[in-house]
């Protein structure tokens, strides 16, 4: 379980950051001491840090910029400063990942998962697996001893998200905001036609029920 | 002028050999001359500067002083005088841009209150009629509320004084797609299909600032939709001096006497009185925005058709310097 640690001084946001990490799955925690922040983020032993640049009293670049110097633990700076001066500073002193408020909660996970997926030793090129099939993005295949499923684009994007979140639930939100973000400009319809070919695909190869529908929340790879 | 005059007397008095007690008598009148016309300089010019230090001391709107005083008779002063006009009028016409712009700014502001009065009020009606209300709902209410901090924030940074952007090359595509990403629930409720062209080029733009922009224009098109089938294209075109993005809808478009003045402060037009949706500025700031940036931007529309809005984003510097609008 990924460790993430808030720096943040809105108590309001705090709460429901945690909420929002933990039910994706994550352990998260929030910084009390903000006089000795750099100790309590080496200390911390988090995977990932989300950091307010606007904290009063602390400067969000200076602080970055020391932690950096000491440990490699990845940093998304999360502000309502919009300015790209901003983001270019936050950047060159080591941020992974920059990213403004109000921010639609579900590209904050899909950020964090994807720099987490960049810094995870353990996670890298391993081809994925599924009950014995291979999972072969790049050729859109998944493929067996004995049998072969050719997925379209769409198709393995919502069957690798599915997999990735294996056993937990994926709202259809996180799957939309995954096609577009990989310039698939689905609408609901699609989606749901996207679902039931990939269910039957999956059922053919042997797999009726590999995806479980959870009503009003999402879709699950069992 | 005094020496003038003495040096003259004492040429025709040497020309007349007049008697010698005559011509001391005109010597010692013209030494008396010379000694009143300076003392009379001195009390003249002593007058003008008493008068004016004293005005000065006693008037808090200094810059009114030309007023108070009359233009003082002699040359090196009348030099001073329209210098010091000079001055103050170039200083007044400057402070009274800032007059003018921070009214501007007002009345901006009091638009802007009662426009973002209307989803914080539909919010809290929304919360009141309780259970059955989708999030969703709630969301785009929550997204409505967002934009409009988002145009304040840059109707400030478009004033012409204001420099704070960064240029640097920024991918058009990563542009979009986060622009598509931020309005992708919108778009999905309204049922308009969001197109995007391959899209290779790289530009030198504020990336914020760009994202700002295209936000607006989408929005503009989510106003403005077409009944059915609406969908929303990106693409561009290029040559040697410049790269164009297109953003193509096919919503109810511009009436042709409108299309002139889209870009102006508190434009509204037929659409915006027909459609009662609009505060104007939002292709206001774009344009002004633009304008900073060094990119240009134009507007084709036909009415009950389309409309595509093209930015110009100059290859080299010189491109843009010619023919501004």
């Amino acid at each position: 379980m990924k460790k993430i640690l808030i720096v943040e001084d809105d108590r309001a946001i705090c709460e429901e950051l945690k909420i929002l990490l933990e039910t994706a799955g994550y352990t998260a925690d929030v910084l009390e001491d903000f006089e000795h922040s750099e100790a309590e983020i080496l200390d911390s032993k988090a995977d990932l840090v989300l950091l307010d640049i606007n904290i009063p009293g602390l400067n969000g670049e200076m602080l970055l910029q020391r932690i950096r110097k000491k440990v490699e633990i990845p940093v998304i700076m999360v502000t309502s400063r919009t300015s790209e001066v901003d983001e270019v500073l936050s950047m060159s002193y080591g941020a992974d990942d920059y990213i403004t408020k109000p921010y639609n909660p579900t590209i904050l996970l899909l950020r964090i998962a994807v720099v987490l997926k960049r810094t995870d030793q353990t996670l890298r090129e391993e081809e994925e697996q599924y009950c014995g099939l291979c999972v072969n993005s790049a050729r859109g295949v998944l493929s067996g001893e004995n049998t072969e499923i050719v997925l379209t684009k769409n198709e393995m994007i919502i069957f690798q998200t599915l997999l990735h979140k294996r056993g937990q639930i994926v709202s259809r939100d996180e799957l939309m905001t995954n096609l577009w973000d990989n310039h698939e400009f689905i609408n609901d319809n699609a989606l749901t036609v996207n679902i039931s070919r990939l269910r039957g695909k999956l059922a053919k190869a042997g797999f009726p029920d590999a995806i479980e529908t959870k009503k009003k929340q999402g879709y699950l790879l069992l | 002028m005094a020496a003038c005059w003495l040096i003259l007397m004492s040429g025709l008095l040497m020309l007349f050999q007049v008697n010698r007690s005559l011509r001391m008598i005109l010597a010692i009148s013209f030494c008396t001359m010379l000694v009143i016309g300076f003392l009379w300089d001195i009390i003249r010019k002593k007058r003008f500067y008493d008068e004016m230090e004293y005005n000065l001391s006693h008037i808090d709107q200094k810059y009114l002083v030309q007023e108070m005083i009359s233009a003082p008779p002699f040359y090196e002063g009348t030099l001073f005088w329209q210098a010091m006009y000079e001055c103050n009028k170039s200083m007044c016409e400057a402070v009274n841009d800032y007059k003018v712009s921070v009214e501007d700014f007002k009345n901006y502001v009091e638009m802007w209150v009662h426009e973002v009065k209307l989803p914080i009020s539909s919010l809290e009606l929304m919360l009141h009629n309780g259970e059955g209300i989708s999030s969703a709902k709630y969301r785009e209410q929550l997204r409505r509320l967002d934009q409009y901090t988002d145009q304040v924030l840059y109707y400030v940074r478009s004033g012409h004084t204001e420099n704070d952007f960064l240029l640097q090359k920024i991918d058009l595509q990563k542009v979009i797609i986060k622009t598509a990403l931020k309005y992708r629930e919108d778009l999905l409720l309204h049922q308009i299909d969001f197109k995007m062209e391959h899209i290779g080029q790289t530009v030198m733009t504020d990336g914020k600032w760009l994202e700002f922009i295209l936000g607006q224009i989408v929005w503009n098109s989510i106003k403005y939709q077409s009944e059915t089938d609406s969908y929303i294209c990106f693409f561009t075109e290029e040559d040697e001096q410049k790269v164009i993005l297109n953003i193509y809808d096919n919503g109810i478009g511009i009436p042709e006497s409108d299309q002139k003045h889209v870009f102006k402060k508190s434009f509204t037009g037929e659409n915006g009185r027909k459609y009662a949706k609009s505060t104007g500025m939002g292709l206001y700031i774009v344009k002004k925005l633009c304008d900073n940036l060094g990119h240009r931007v134009e507007i084709q529309s036909e009415q009950g058709k389309y409309t595509n809005v093209r930015i110009l984003f100059a290859k080299n510097d010189h491109f843009f310097r010619e023919g501004t609008s």
